[in-house]
């Protein structure tokens, strides 16, 4: 059994009267990359600000690699990284100043070079912000939530808008991430997504979890159940026939 | 201690690409120092052009004496009438009248200079103007008045027992364009530290860049204080192209000392920059900083003497604006520059700069919001 980074226990966030977030209860082990998927509306991103600290906790606890997140929220600060749903930079910011400022708000110094090489921008390294296409940012953003080397990284619905290879290049980042031994949260709209990249995964509505475990295993429960398709499935989609055609290197 | 330099080093990286990204901005030069200096080749103009009294005159010679055309050529040369000569005839002459083009007509009539009995020039000139120019044309009156007795003088020797003696005092006094700098200098100050961060921080949260930096362990004091120092060195480059401008084309004479005139721009660059942090910091949006700005932006504009001086204000507005963040500025710069005081003789407008600066700062700490 491995290690348990993020304990949530009966977390309650409540607006204007109503239980957004509804004692809900989640443990996510070190190392995996783990799911919150819902309808819009559902708390996903309620629940990820609260573990992110930038919202706070009508009840309940959030403990994160030990460390009780309302108590101390600084130390929480410097042991996580978040990537926003829609990354945006200063304008007339070169990249490479971009990695070193993200690093010195940390107070650290490091190889921006380096960073920009992993997420495959080092050859924009002096361009500004502003030049880069939708997946270029939403690279950029990775690896400057990086730059500190945190034990937990957090994203809010980070393929919405993206073309398919950006989607693709983006998930393969994500598994490098988890490589390196972060553990990662994201929330998604994408079923596809969560099965594809997710070790296990919450289904939230209405402020509660309403399953949770891994893709694999919630597909056979449902089959057990004795669901059936009203339709033959396929053995290719549509996004298959798209990949085929243009290709899964990067445009951008 | 050591957490200490870390944070340091976080304000000093901050600095450093704050400051850069400003040089790289077209925009943002354009606006933190081009906009200031068009306002002080304008405002210089004004401001020297009152220096030195003119009227614009027609001058209408019906005579051909000789008299009657170097008396003309004489007016022509003079540095108080600018004559038209395009305007030469009396009816060209009052339709320009009449427009407020030309402040009067010095009209020689047919007769004027012809020699009489006495062997002596003679004739009467008319000045003619306006209802609404009856101060320009007295004035011109008594000018050409005072220039023919001088005339008078020469043909009929009269002794008078009643004269005036005019004497310029050695002192000199403060120039319209002096008032002018300072209050330029106010409001540049103004410009960069108000409607910088008014315009740039509802922008960074509508974005959602400031939330991001809120993820990081980055402190409202360590942003506040990068924003100060790049603010400070821009402001600062700004000014001195100012000074440049205002001693080379404008004639500006410094009698203070420049490290005194540095501290002190530096200081109040600080304290009205509190001011943009705290309306861009609060505000949400721009729909929330812009009626904010406006309404703590243009009083002190109109009334710390920025456009024109306070001492024009009736007793009562110049105490209450006495005490508005950007008098003792405006104040403080004229003195430091034009009339050779340092700051320790500037106590009052270096104390009232200070205590701005700690309430402005505890409000801008108290009402910054990440997004």
């Amino acid at each position: 059994m491995s290690e348990i980074i993020l304990r949530i226990k009966n977390l309650k966030k409540i607006y204007d009267n109503k239980a957004v977030v509804n004692e809900i209860n989640l443990e996510v082990k070190k190392g995996e990359i783990f799911g919150i998927l819902g309808p819009n509306g559902a708390g996903k991103t309620t629940t990820l600000e609260m573990i992110e600290t930038m919202r706070t906790i009508d009840g309940g606890s959030i403990s994160l690699a030990g460390i009780d997140i309302s108590k101390h929220p600084d130390k929480i600060k410097k042991i996580i990284g978040v990537q926003p749903q829609t990354p945006a930079f200063q304008d007339k910011q070169k990249l490479t100043e971009i990695i070193e400022m993200f690093a010195a708000a940390y107070g650290e110094k490091v190889n921006a070079q380096e960073f920009l090489n992993e997420v495959q921008l080092g050859e924009k390294a002096n361009s500004y912000a502003e030049q880069l296409s939708g997946g270029q940012k939403q690279r950029l953003s990775i690896a400057v939530a990086l730059v500190h080397n945190p034990k937990a990284f957090f994203l809010d619905e980070p393929t919405t808008g993206l073309d398919p290879q950006a989607r693709r290049n983006l998930w393969e980042l994500i598994k490098m991430v988890r490589d390196r031994g972060v553990t990662v949260i994201m929330t998604t709209h994408y079923l596809d997504e969560a099965e594809l990249l997710c070790d296990r995964v919450a289904i939230m509505d209405h402020g509660k979890i309403i399953a949770l475990d891994s893709p694999k295993n919630l597909i056979m429960q449902l089959l057990k159940r004795g669901f059936k398709k009203a339709q033959k499935v396929e053995q290719a989609s549509l996004d298959d026939v798209f990949i085929d055609l243009t290709g899964k290197a990067l445009r951008d | 201690m050591k957490d200490l330099k870390k944070q340091l080093y976080t304000v000093l990286v901050f600095t450093k690409i704050g400051t850069k990204r400003f040089f790289r901005d077209r925009l943002a030069i354009f606006f933190g120092i081009l906009f200031p200096l068009i306002f002080l080749f304008v405002f210089g103009e004004i401001a020297n052009g009152n220096s030195h009294i003119s009227f614009n005159v027609a001058i209408i010679n019906q005579s051909n004496s000789v008299f009657s055309k170097e008396l003309v050529s004489q007016f022509n040369k003079s540095k108080i009438f600018k004559t038209n000569p395009n305007l030469n005839t009396l009816k060209l002459a009052e339709n320009s009248m009449e427009n407020g083009q030309i402040d009067g007509t010095i009209l020689l009539p047919p007769s004027f200079g012809e020699i009489n009995a006495e062997h002596i020039p003679n004739g009467t000139i008319q000045v003619l103007y306006t209802q609404n120019d009856q101060i320009s044309g007295q004035t011109i009156s008594t000018l050409i008045d005072a220039q023919l007795k001088g005339i008078n003088q020469k043909f009929v020797k009269v002794n008078q027992p009643f004269k005036v003696l005019s004497k310029q005092l050695s002192q000199k006094s403060l120039t319209t364009f002096d008032y002018t700098f300072s209050g330029l200098l106010g409001f540049s100050i103004i410009g960069i530290g108000i409607f910088g961060p008014i315009n740039v921080f509802p922008e960074l949260k509508k974005q959602g860049i400031l939330r991001r930096l809120h993820t990081t362990p980055l402190k409202v004091w360590q942003y506040f204080m990068a924003t100060m120092f790049s603010q400070a060195i821009t402001g600062v480059v700004s000014i001195g192209i100012q000074f440049i401008v205002a001693l080379e084309v404008f004639h500006l004479k410094i009698d203070g000392n420049f490290i005194n005139i540095l501290i002190y721009t530096i200081l109040s660059i600080f304290m009205i920059l509190g001011i943009g942090l705290a309306i861009g910091g609060w505000a949400k949006n721009e729909r929330q900083a812009a009626p904010l700005s406006n309404i703590i932006v243009f009083p002190m504009l109109f009334l710390s003497g920025t456009f024109f001086p306070r001492f024009d204000m009736p007793l009562w507005l110049q105490k209450i604006t006495e005490y508005l963040p950007l008098t003792p500025v405006i104040d403080g710069l004229r003195l430091l520059t034009t009339d050779g005081k340092n700051l320790l003789q500037i106590g009052p407008q270096l104390g009232l700069v200070l205590i701005w600066l700690v309430i402005i700062y505890v409000i801008a700490f108290r009402v910054f919001k990440w997004e």
